[in-house]
């Protein structure tokens, strides 16, 4: 399909690195995936040095600060390190709409971090201290500037005018509502504009519209977009959020949208959402799924008590690991950059989740990680 | 036990022993009192002890589901969201009473947790995204707390109880092999000493009586022998006298032998 369209090569044709260079360097971070066969043998480790060890063709470098027995933690910050790393080599030979791309790519994480420093401003922290926890993805180089702010009135004027998120705010969320509304309702407002904005750059850009980038992209958003709004109201249930307030954090696009959302926002149960995404056979599957899991509710979703049933969301990244999978399957598109980001940060997590099966000495649930190589 | 020097210093009188004798009473109530209620505390504490062994190995578990549903949200959320929780929890959701329970007299706290109805201040963490773990690790943690607390009750109740059975055997310890022997020692020395006085007293009563008798035996003989006399001067003169002054002598030796029975 996407062949059929006249302008093929998208990445940027530079003289000294000649076509697709950068598509090639994260076709090789692509490669450099963890497969089956590792996570296997990671299962098999007794302690976390062997699970350093068994890391090490891949991590190495980054690995080799950590002291013997590091804590998960610290495991996983070191492996983010490297995506980090591998991420911003790229974003720094990117150039043209591929950078532009993968500027939005880092948005999503802008607001967790913008998220973060608005909560340590309204309880009147010291927000410098909060940079450490920022997520490095989403760091901006005006992010310390925000922490001058000392009453929320200012941030939001530091963050309209220092960050690219300006225009997630503007229109949706006044200063006022900064402080008067839950943090997690700003940075879900924040994160339903920012795929929408995302969605409309993809199939808006003139070097993607009809490419496979924009029809990668928007499958991806697309599922995205689906799999907060069911979240969203799964995680709605209890809570003093309203159904009104509730609508307005659907994004506007995506495969449920209108019809399922609507429902959506009219569901007062795990039953209501089942029917709400009736529609769309991946999900219908999904909670057919998770309903037989354990019972019915969204309390049925892999209890700590250990049930072997995969959860709602297991299965939602299981999803997106497949979509991203199926991203490098395409030539010429920049969806593979996104796709690599998420199918690293995949692998960050299983590393994460089997360090802390082996740390705790749980290993029967061990196998809850997701591969798709 | 030591013998006759451990006893207390008392003199050894009549008042005393009866004293002792009501002391001796008190401390064996007392001993048989104590010793019940080092029982019952025993008792107590064996079975507290026994459930601090089941509340422990419940922690254990407890705490091993909660770690690895903390596992679980990093996963799914995907970070920390560490600051965000403590940041936005306003007021104690979990909260402990204390009451106090009373065994046999000693007072032992117990705390009781309960949660607050309606207070969920991050319900909507991880709205869009691993909300749901968020909830469950919150509340696997909540079971956590709480056997925590339990074990917290108990370890209070196990110290206090400790405490007080050493005390209470230490006091029925001291009874039994310090008071009531003593006491003992002292009623059987009081009892020896007033034995001694009584045969002091009747040996002296019979040298007593025995000078007396010689007394009035020498004094009859006088009396006799003046009497003898008289009748003989009387034989002579004629005249009846003395009769009086013989009667004077044994009234007062009646009257002193009636008082010393008495003593």
């Amino acid at each position: 399909m996407g062949m059929m369209s006249p302008r093929i090569p998208r990445f940027p044709v530079d003289a000294k690195y000649g076509v697709s260079y950068l598509e090639g360097i994260v076709r090789g971070y692509r490669n450099g995936l963890l497969t089956g066969a590792n996570y296997t043998n990671l299962t098999q480790c007794e302690t976390i040095d062997d699970l350093k060890l068994q890391l090490g063709p891949a991590y190495g470098d980054f690995l080799a600060s950590l002291p013997p027995n590091p804590s998960t933690s610290s495991l996983a910050a070191k492996t983010t390190d490297k995506l980090v790393a591998e991420f911003r080599y790229v974003r720094a030979n990117a150039v043209g709409s591929l950078a532009k791309f993968m500027d939005y790519l880092t948005y999503g994480y802008m607001i967790d971090n913008v998220a973060l420093l608005i909560t340590g401003t309204l309880h009147e922290r010291d927000t410098r201290e909060l940079l450490d926890r920022c997520h490095p993805l989403g760091w901006f180089e005006t992010m310390p500037v925000l922490c001058v702010a000392t009453n929320i009135e200012e941030l939001y004027n530091s963050v309209l005018i220092e960050t690219p998120l300006a225009p997630y705010f503007q229109g949706s969320l006044s200063h006022q509502d900064l402080d008067e509304l839950n943090i997690e309702i700003v940075r879900n407002t924040l994160y339903k504009n920012y795929l929408e904005d995302f969605y409309q750059f993809v199939n808006s850009h003139p070097d993607m519209v009809g490419t496979p980038t924009a029809e990668v992209m928007s499958e991806i958003l697309e599922f995205e977009a689906d799999r907060r709004a069911i979240n969203i109201t799964l995680n709605s249930f209890g809570t003093e959020l309203s159904k009104a307030d509730r609508n307005k954090l659907y994004p506007t696009f995506g495969l449920l949208y209108p019809e399922g959302t609507l429902m959506l926002s009219r569901a007062d149960d795990f039953e209501g959402v089942r029917l709400a995404v009736d529609g769309i056979a991946d999900y219908k599957n999904f909670f057919e799924a998770a309903g037989l899991g354990g019972g019915s509710g969204p309390g049925n979703m892999a209890g700590g008590t250990g049930s072997d049933g995969k959860t709602l969301e297991d299965m939602f990244y299981q999803k997106e690991m497949e979509i991203s999978k199926g991203a490098f399957t395409r030539q010429f598109t920049f969806a593979i950059v996104y796709a690599w980001v998420k199918l690293r940060e995949q692998e960050i997590r299983n590393i994460t989740w089997i360090a802390e099966c082996i740390a705790q000495n749980q290993k029967e649930r061990i196998g809850n990680y997701i591969s798709v190589f | 036990m030591s013998g006759a020097a451990d006893r207390e210093a008392v003199f050894p009188t009549r008042q005393s022993l009866g004293l002792m004798k009501a002391k001796l009473k008190g401390a064996e109530t007392g001993h048989s009192l104590l010793k019940r209620k080092s029982e019952a505390l025993t008792k107590r504490f064996r079975e507290i002890t026994r459930r601090i062994d089941e509340a422990k190995r419940k922690m254990g578990r407890v705490m091993q589901i909660a770690s690895l549903s903390l596992a679980e949200v990093t996963y799914a959320v995907g970070g920390n969201i560490g600051f965000q929780i403590q940041e936005s929890a306003r007021a104690a959701r979990f909260r402990i009473r204390t009451k106090q329970e009373n065994v046999s007299g000693v007072l032992l706290p117990t705390f009781e947790s309960y949660l607050t109805e309606g207070n969920n201040d991050f319900a909507m963490t991880g709205l869009g995204k691993g909300g749901q773990q968020v909830q469950r690790c919150r509340d696997t943690y909540a079971r956590a707390v709480e056997a925590l607390v339990e074990l917290a009750s108990l370890q209070t109740a196990f110290v206090i109880l400790d405490e007080v059975i050493k005390v209470v055997n230490r006091r029925v310890n001291a009874i039994e092999h310090v008071i009531i022997p003593r006491t003992e020692n002292t009623i059987k020395y009081i009892n020896s000493e007033l034995d001694e006085l009584d045969r002091e007293e009747f040996y002296r009563l019979k040298k007593v009586a025995g000078k007396k008798l010689r007394d009035n035996a020498a004094l009859d003989a006088e009396m006799k022998l003046k009497r003898e006399e008289k009748a003989a001067r009387e034989l002579a003169e004629g005249q009846p006298e003395v009769q009086e002054d013989a009667s004077g002598p044994s009234d007062l030796l009646a009257a002193e032998e009636d008082e010393d029975v008495i003593f």
